[in-house]
């Protein structure tokens, strides 16, 4: 039975006195098939950071000696961050140190940039985590075995679309499904109640990460608008009052009634029909909800995070226990002027996720909303003059009241080049955490069990630690 | 006609070649900008061509893939005669540069006077009698895509920018890369500008990767191999790879060196953003350059290196490939077919495109982009008369659909520069969803492969790049956002001024006859493909409108209102995102 018929099934036989819970799943005779947990509320939200975010120059060294060699690799731009000069948001005094409780350091230490106060907050106060050196991997991966091609890697490394896609979808560009969505599948195939429309929810697009079989993302808008035509009669002049004239209209903006043989009609023909229907469920939602109080940044990933706080506040009205949420900025692309554009996207980075965070814990469900980070690559360790070059592994955020935070999982290699954390003489860091693990971990406490995460996480399997803790 | 109202705005369009020749004359290492000769006009053709236009439908067919969209005198203009002579004319029209609209222009807001480059292209793309180049310019503008979204406070370097695609537009396609490649504009946007190798002083500082890269991956080769049909070449089933990220090391070093023309290396002259850059060979790589197997020895000259390594990719065999199925998708079809797309990537690689009536485009060279176009725009499919498949057509992107409006009502008073909406919304899904050269990256609007995931189309296969950019939130901008440009609503920066004003005047005729109304709309926007569905929701609406009798001033306000009703149901439903 596909999902949408398996759907109809359970909603008619709830009809007929059933109560849409384990009673009706026993029923079914498949308690495999159900096995996620669904009760209660929880959502992820992905901030996906476009460009390939430099994690060396945003997770810091705030030791000596790693500052030193951070320095020594990219003397340009410590240059021109004014490194030196006592003022500068990366001289070793202004970095915003993190108490990490990790006994495995060694004597190093790390922080935020002097920008970044309230990351810094929260990481100290235990609301988030630091994941080092995540990347997509098809097999435990080291630069030996990459250079005896003893390993299978990923395809089309380094290259902005084909990585973007592989972090969402494991797969380079034109992949059809990506790990959101997949994660969704043994959601919704155990969660008869909730409405499917609203469990992926993207404010940034079409990207394939909330796309799978059957799941399909919703585009959430601040202000959302289902045809201003149909909320202004007065376009009609004279016919201002008629009824048959505003049903036309509106069956015209949902596309009711018309066919076509071409595909791509159809296509069009579809989305027109999805979204006259899903705004207005969309926008009542949120009409009849309290909204949050929490100040956003206007920012783009503060107006973004704001639009997923405001749905997160109408869950009820919306009828889903589970959402996974895709948010995008651009970016960081940063080869030259880095030294003016990182302190920019930090600052963007560091209010916008303070700010949801905040918004969380003021509806009361910071410990059931976890929100992570993610991006197309790290950068090179080594600096092109005053920039960096696309990589490979990259460090990352994970935020939320149900955060084990306060603690830097994997690892953060070194700043020395010859180390064999790095491809080659650039620096490009070799991920010792695939991007499978860290979904894993993601994915467990969204509600999946075991057999459900390796279906959706193809490599999985290859990896020994399934869990890596930091939730 | 279109009237200027206002003496505020000049409309300084009409380009002025000299103005243009003296600005970009001095300080550079290349010619100046001159205008395209006109083709030669070609034999007249056969009397009884098989690519004559015969009815009004078919003129608004191929003026909709010709064009930004056909209007009325258009279609009198285009009727009984040959496609293929059409489209000589069109490659004869001098191109109406861009720059001198910006040199001129000045405005106290500084806001604004940032936007006039935008401006001045809006306005060209509407107004504009070179219609096919400006539609090939933004073809292009999607290929070697700038985006100012970081730079949109330099609008002469811009403008500068898209001065480069219109000139070339109906050159040869290597040329255009070698200018390109030393426009300020692309040079900040993948900032190669004043890149250098300092690796004999600093062995750890090395040059920057990125224009190599996308050059490689988006402007020429991509990053598989493929066949002349556009499939991907298999290997034992598996795609294979054309290049390493060795290669793009090696190319890196090529693009070293350049920066403005001025007192040296670090310093510029004012004039440096509408120049083309200089290459300082004291910053040049003097390392070995090697990728795609080919060596520039170590101590080459920076132009020269540049120069060769054009020229050595541009001989890779997925150019044609490459850039056909591009261009395809710009102008006739979403997903083109392998055979279709090995016609026109024949004309790429030939140079030469001789049409059905017999009438020869190109001048033989490799990649010739009026052969290119020719096979793109002549193809025998669109005469032929054979049935369509349902796998044909092209989803049009916003700015497509917004100009053909324009054009069709011949909107008055093109002035971009008064349109709140033009210059500063057009981008959000809030607005139209599509502002030219403002990609949210080097990798457009949308991506040539994108297959939508959960679609007919998807399902069967079919690349849909536009269905990328459209959903819930797309759908409705762009309903709205007609909504104000359809009723002359828009928020203007002086009121005083109807700028974007549609004529309605034809049709207003036609307002107390809905059924001939809808027939006409039919014509002129959809060349004849609107559905049924459409037509009688049009008549139904329209004749919920009474036309009130009491004096002629109502009437005269409800015929026009039931006008514009008409035109918004058209240019909303969901025919009118499909050409075919």
């Amino acid at each position: 039975m596909s999902y949408i018929n398996r759907r109809r099934f359970l909603k008619s036989s709830s009809a007929l006195g059933f109560s849409a819970g384990t009673g009706l799943l026993a029923a079914l005779g498949s308690s495999n098939a159900f096995s996620a947990e669904v009760n209660g509320y929880k959502a992820l939200v992905c901030v996906f950071l476009k460009g390939g975010m430099d994690s060396m120059d945003f997770i810091l060294p705030k030791d000596l000696p790693s500052h030193n060699a951070l320095a020594s690799v990219r003397p340009g731009m410590f240059e021109a961050y004014g490194v030196g000069n006592g003022n500068s948001s990366r001289d070793i005094d202004n970095i915003l140190e993190i108490n990490a409780l990790n006994s495995n350091l060694g004597g190093r230490k790390f922080g935020f940039s002097s920008g970044v106060p309230e990351l810094q907050n929260l990481f100290n106060t235990g609301q988030a985590a630091i994941v080092g050196n995540v990347g997509p991997l098809i097999e435990p991966t080291n630069r030996t075995s990459m250079n005896n091609f003893s390993v299978q890697l990923p395809t089309r490394l380094f290259s902005h679309n084909d990585q973007q896609s592989t972090w969402m979808s494991f797969g380079t560009e034109g992949t059809q499904s990506g790990w959101g969505g997949r994660l969704l599948e043994p959601i919704l195939e155990a969660d008869a109640v909730s409405d499917p429309v609203f469990s992926a929810i993207s404010t940034a697009g079409n990207d394939v990460f909330l796309s799978s079989t059957n799941v399909r993302q919703f585009l959430a808008k601040g202000s959302p608008s289902s045809a201003n035509i149909l909320e202004q009669n007065w376009r009609l002049g004279t016919g201002y009052s008629s009824n048959t004239a505003m049903i036309a209209l509106r069956d015209h903006i949902n596309a009711t009634g018309v066919t076509s043989d071409n595909l791509f009609g159809k296509d069009l023909i579809d989305i027109n029909r999805r979204a006259l229907r899903n705004i207005e469920t969309y926008k009542s939602a949120l009409n009849n909800s309290v909204g949050v109080n929490a100040q956003f940044p206007n920012s783009p990933l503060g107006n973004q995070l704001r639009t997923v706080a405001n749905t997160i506040s109408a869950r009820n009205a919306l009828n889903v226990r589970r959402q996974i949420f895709y948010v995008a900025i651009g970016g960081f692309d940063t080869h030259d002027n880095q030294h003016t554009d990182m302190p920019r996207l930090e600052t963007q980075i560091s209010t916008s996720i303070s700010a949801f965070q905040n918004a969380m814990v003021e509806m009361g469900i910071s410990d059931k909303v976890t929100l992570f980070t993610a991006s197309d690559f790290g950068r090179t360790a080594v600096e092109n003059g005053d920039g960096t070059d696309h990589g490979w592994g990259a460090h990352h955020l994970v935020v939320g009241g149900a955060v084990n935070g306060q603690k830097i999982y994997g690892e953060i290699p070194p700043y020395d080049r010859g180390d064999l954390a790095y491809t080659g003489d650039r620096g490009r860091l070799i991920p010792t955490t695939s991007v499978d693990q860290y979904a894993a971990t993601l994915g467990g406490w969204f509600g999946l069990d075991q057999s459900e995460l390796n279906d959706a996480l193809p490599n999985l399997n290859n990896f020994s630690e399934k869990n890596l803790g930091f939730i | 006609m279109r009237k200027i109202v206002s003496k505020t705005l000049k409309n300084t369009l009409t380009a002025s070649l000299v103005i243009f020749l003296i600005s970009c004359g001095g300080g550079g290492n290349d010619s100046p900008p001159v205008s395209v000769a006109p083709t030669p006009i070609p034999p007249t053709p056969p009397v009884s061509s098989v690519l004559k236009l015969n009815s009004d439908q078919e003129v608004v067919s191929f003026l909709s893939k010709m064009t930004f969209g056909a209007s009325r005198g258009d279609i009198e203009d285009a009727i009984n005669r040959d496609a293929s002579e059409l489209l000589s004319e069109e490659f004869s029209k001098p191109p109406s540069y861009i720059l001198p609209f910006v040199i001129d222009y000045t405005d106290d807001d500084v806001g604004v006077q940032h936007r006039s480059y935008s401006a001045a292209f809006w306005n060209a793309m509407v107004d504009g009698d070179d219609q096919l180049r400006q539609r090939m310019v933004f073809a292009l503008s999607q290929i070697t895509v700038i985006s100012d979204l970081n730079m949109g406070d330099r609008p002469r370097m811009n403008a500068h920018y898209v001065d480069a695609l219109y000139k070339h537009a109906f050159g040869n396609y290597k040329e255009l890369l070698k200018e390109v490649t030393y426009t300020p504009a692309m040079a900040n946007f993948l900032t190669y500008y004043r890149n250098r190798d300092n690796s004999d002083q600093n062995p750890l500082q090395t040059p920057d990767e990125n224009y190599a890269r996308e050059f490689l991956q988006l402007f020429t080769v991509g990053v598989t191999e493929l066949n002349m049909d556009g499939t991907q070449k298999l290997i034992n089933g598996s795609p294979v790879e054309t290049y390493s990220n060795e290669d793009i090391v090696g190319l890196a070093r090529v693009f070293t060196g350049l920066s403005c023309g001025g007192i040296d290396f670090w310093n510029c002259e004012d004039y440096d953003e509408i120049a083309p850059l200089v290459m300082y060979q004291n910053y040049h790589s003097k390392n070995e350059k090697k990728f795609l197997g080919k060596t520039i020895g170590a101590y080459v000259d920076g132009d020269t290196a540049i120069d060769q390594a054009i020229d050595h990719i541009f001989e890779h065999p997925n150019l044609a490939p490459f850039i056909a199925t591009r261009l395809i998708q710009r102008f006739t079809a979403s997903s083109p077919t392998p055979e279709y797309t090995e016609r026109v990537a024949t004309a790429f690689e030939t140079g030469s495109y001789t049409s059905a009536d017999n009438v020869q485009f190109g001048e033989g060279v490799r990649g010739d982009l009026k052969a290119t176009l020719a096979a793109i725009l002549l193809d025998e499919k669109f005469f032929n008369g054979e049935e369509k498949s349902n796998t044909d057509g092209k989803i049009r992107e916003p700015v497509l659909k917004f100009i053909n409006w324009a054009r069709a009502f011949d909107v008055g008073n093109v002035f971009a520069e008064n349109e709140w909406a033009l210059l500063f919304h057009a981008r959000s899904n809030e607005g139209l969803g599509q502002q030219p050269f403002q990609a949210s990256s080097v990798f457009n609007f949308y991506r040539p492969g994108f297959i939508a995931p959960q679609t007919y189309s998807g399902n069967e296969g079919l690349t849909a790049p536009e269905l990328q950019t459209t959903h819930e939130g797309s759908v409705m901008g762009y309903n709205d956002w007609m909504l104000e440009y359809v009723f002359n609503s828009s928020p203007a920066r002086d009121e005083a001024i109807d700028s974007f004003a549609p004529d309605y005047s034809y049709e207003v005729t036609l307002a107390e006859t809905p059924d001939q109304l809808s027939e006409h709309l039919d014509t002129l926007l959809l060349a004849g493909l609107m559905k049924n569905t459409t037509k009688e929701r049009i008549v139904t609406i329209l004749n919920e409108m009474p036309i009130r009798s009491d004096s002629e001033e109502n009437a005269t306000k409800d015929r026009w209102n039931r006008v514009a009703v008409a035109v918004y149901v058209a240019v909303t439903s969901t025919e009118f995102s499909l050409v075919l």
